[in-house]
């Protein structure tokens, strides 16, 4: 911060660019949010999702239930998603 | 409408030799959920043994054996296949007598001719591919074999073949292809080995065949071509034999199956020598009617009761009563789980809220058009109740999209004349987009909110599930467990309400300090929580570790509005690409490469909906359904009731 104050008051930026440069950070910041949380979902669904459909395969009646155990780590991107729009708006 | 339809346990015992006549009427009822009898069991039947299939039942399963081996040659599909007329049961059972075992005789016999052919054509081809590289060989085969003296040798190579000792050798003409037959003398067999060996030579064994190579290649394959001719007749005789008894062969295997059913019913009934006890399971409506109908089959000799029921004990057979309106619904509760019989049947809620929060997701006028139009065209060709199920789920779904779309102003990605009445979910995509954007904190506050009232109707429903199911001081716990998961939810609410002052949502922030620097809405959504936890941990300790499951139970309904606004999106960079990047700058100033570029945009305009589209249905369909199961249904459903299996069947193709 600063830089960013010495290079205002040395002319060498404007408010403007600083304000914008504030609203990519943002955006930036969101865009990690989901993104990361999504690759995490997604790696701990990987393994639940293919031992789910191995069990579907043997017994369609657990159908209900390997579902809800696949659909656990959702949670992460929710979260993140949440962190995200929060961060934006 | 919540609860199944009430059953009512039944028994009929009659003498052994009335079995075959209250069978028949019993399987014409197609009412009676039959509960095998299990001999070890100590009650009333102890003493009894299973009973033996009645004596058709062996010739009927022979029948029905190669009447299926049949329908499999034909490959004939077990549904959809369409009725032409019902045929009468006794004309059948002469045809099945007389007519059927001649059809099954010529379709053996062509079978087995079948197979001949493609055992002998796949010896033709093998033998043409064994000569094809000796296809150019000017001499007799037979020249290269027999000898005493000499060792042939032929085959392809890599290098240049060096030999230094008297030799014949026959190269290919054809260039490229490096073939080689070489006779040497016996003696010099070694050395002819060592060279060609250095020449990565590759033996290709000769042929057993006679006469020029080249013309065996050619019989062959006119040989070949000869049966493809053969096996194509037959294929048209199976083919026309297959389209003259479809109808006839359904009709057999329906009357054959039901007959067998019939004849193995006694394996399932408790016998003694001279009698047997059936025990099953009717809807309770039905059971006078059932009652007076397997009386009369059996001139009165047989004795039906309706014994009391127990539900926690007995295996209750679980079909659904509900509406008309919320009976495609069903499909979806029998895909996670039947409910049990003493359980709440939430179907009727599902068929509710599956197309409102669908709508939600893809509330789009145009995309909610297409799929109602999808399915009414799907509903005509589809035949059989699962996909029909399915389908009118669907409709619902896709109206429920149109009356979103219309609340969102949205048609495609663009908006309509209108402003959208519910939220805004247009984005500003584009160089020109102006506009205020989306109301995303006014869209994840609805979505709360649907959230909390979903999970607290689904604690509400636990409440009424466990006063219904359980006894004595676990009854009161449980109970008391659900209403603590309500207070817990509700305390947090009122504290964050008190703190924050939130968009669609009661704000408490301003209330007056009432002590200790906190105001009324906090305390007493503190007390609330305390209360809550205590009567959690009162009926399951264990379960304070799933305490944070509420807030992200909760804000898992969030994804309504994440889903939309991404399918939103994709809409709208569609339109961007397609009109702002290429049809309009075009349209300006009309070349012959813009009519290319114009083409390109209607192209990208058209597959990126259809694809968008597709996402959208199943993202909606998915994400609405996976709301239900995994943040509604854990809160009181537990499933695994037994579907109800009437004795029976429906008759397609033959008549009563």
């Amino acid at each position: 911060m600063a830089d960013v104050a010495t290079a205002v008051v040395a002319g060498e930026m404007t408010v403007e660019m600083v304000q914008a440069s504030q609203i990519g950070m943002k955006a930036m910041a969101a865009a990690i949010a989901v993104g990361s949380t999504g690759i995490a979902s997604g790696i701990a669904e990987t393994a639940i999702g293919s031992a789910a459909v191995g069990a579907t395969a043997e017994n369609k009646d657990v159908f209900g239930l390997v579902l809800l155990l696949t659909v656990i780590p959702e949670t992460i991107v929710i979260f993140g998603l949440v962190v995200a729009l929060l961060l934006l708006f | 409408m919540f609860t199944p339809e009430p059953m009512s346990k039944v028994i009929i015992v009659a003498q052994k030799d009335r079995m075959a006549g209250i069978i028949e009427e019993v399987y014409r009822k197609h009412i009676f959920h039959i509960e095998s009898f299990v001999e070890e069991e100590e009650d009333v039947t102890e003493g009894c043994k299973i009973g033996m299939p009645l004596p058709s039942a062996n010739q009927a399963s022979k029948d029905l054996l190669k009447l299926r081996s049949m329908i499999n040659a034909f490959s004939i599909p077990k549904e959809g296949t369409e009725v032409e007329a019902k045929e009468a049961p006794a004309r059948l059972r002469q045809l099945i007598e007389g007519e059927l075992p001649a059809l099954e005789k010529e379709v053996e016999g062509l079978l087995s001719e079948k197979t001949r052919l493609e055992t002998r054509k796949k010896e033709l081809e093998q033998k043409a591919e064994n000569l094809k590289p000796f296809a150019d060989v000017p001499f007799d085969l037979t020249l290269l074999r027999g000898f005493e003296t000499m060792a042939v040798f032929s085959g392809f190579y890599r290098k240049l073949v060096v030999l230094n000792v008297p030799h014949e050798a026959y190269y290919s003409p054809k260039k490229g292809e490096q073939f080689l037959i070489l006779v040497v003398p016996k003696e010099f067999r070694q050395d002819a080995e060592r060279a060609l060996l250095d020449a990565e030579f590759r033996p290709v064994p000769i042929p057993e065949a006679k006469g020029l190579p080249g013309e065996e290649i050619e019989s062959s394959k006119k040989a070949v071509a000869e049966i493809a001719v053969q096996e194509e007749e037959i294929g048209k005789k199976l083919e026309d034999l297959k389209k003259k008894h479809t109808g006839f062969l359904l009709a057999c295997n329906e009357l054959l199956t039901s007959e067998v059913e019939r004849a193995e019913a006694p394996l399932r009934f408790a016998t003694t020598d001279q009698a047997f006890i059936a025990e099953g399971w009717i809807p309770r409506s039905k059971v006078p009617e059932f009652k007076e109908a397997v009386e009369s089959a059996s001139e009165g000799k047989a004795f039906v009761a309706d014994l009391p029921v127990d539900p926690e004990h007995d295996k209750v057979p679980v079909e659904y009563d509900n509406l008309d309106f919320a009976k495609p619904s069903q499909m979806l509760m029998d895909l996670y789980s039947r409910p049990k019989y003493t359980e709440i049947d939430p179907t009727f809620m599902i068929s509710i809220v599956f197309p409102i929060f669908f709508g939600i997701i893809l509330g789009d006028v145009a995309y909610g058009a297409m799929l109602l139009a999808l399915c009414l065209i799907l509903g005509r060709m589809l035949k059989g109740d699962e996909p029909k199920m399915l389908l009118t789920t669907l409709r619902n779904a896709s109206i429920s999209s149109i009356v979103f779309g219309l609340l969102y102003s949205e048609f495609l990605g663009f908006a309509l004349p209108w402003p959208p009445i519910l939220f805004s979910r247009h984005l500003n995509i584009g160089a020109h987009a102006v506009g205020h954007g989306p109301a995303i904190p006014e869209l994840m506050m609805m979505a709360i909110w649907i959230g909390i009232a979903h999970i607290t109707l689904g604690r509400a429903l636990g409440m009424i599930n466990h006063a219904r199911q359980d006894h004595g001081s676990h009854r009161t716990k449980a109970v008391m467990a659900n209403l603590g998961w309500i207070l817990l939810m509700w305390g947090i609410l009122a504290m964050i309400w008190s703190a924050f002052p939130l968009p669609l949502m009661p704000d408490f922030s301003k209330l007056p300090v009432v002590v200790l620097g906190v105001n009324a809405a906090t305390l007493a959504g503190a007390i609330m929580v305390l209360l809550g936890i205590i009567f959690i941990v009162r009926d399951a300790p264990l379960e304070l570790v799933e305490l944070p499951s509420i807030i992200s139970h909760t804000l898992s309904y969030a994804r309504m509005v994440a889903v939309g606004l991404s399918s939103v999106a994709i809409a709208m960079v569609i339109n961007f690409i397609a009109i702002g990047m290429l049809i309009e700058p075009q349209l300006e100033n009309l070349t012959v490469l813009g009519v290319v570029f114009i083409v390109g945009g209607v192209f990208v305009f058209l597959v990126g909906h259809v694809l968008n589209m597709v996402l959208g249905l199943l993202g909606g369909a998915l994400h609405s359904i996976r709301l239900n199961y995994v943040e509604f249904f854990t809160k009181f459903y537990k499933g695994g009731g037994i579907k109800y299996n009437p004795f029976g069947m429906k008759k397609r193709f033959t008549e009563d």
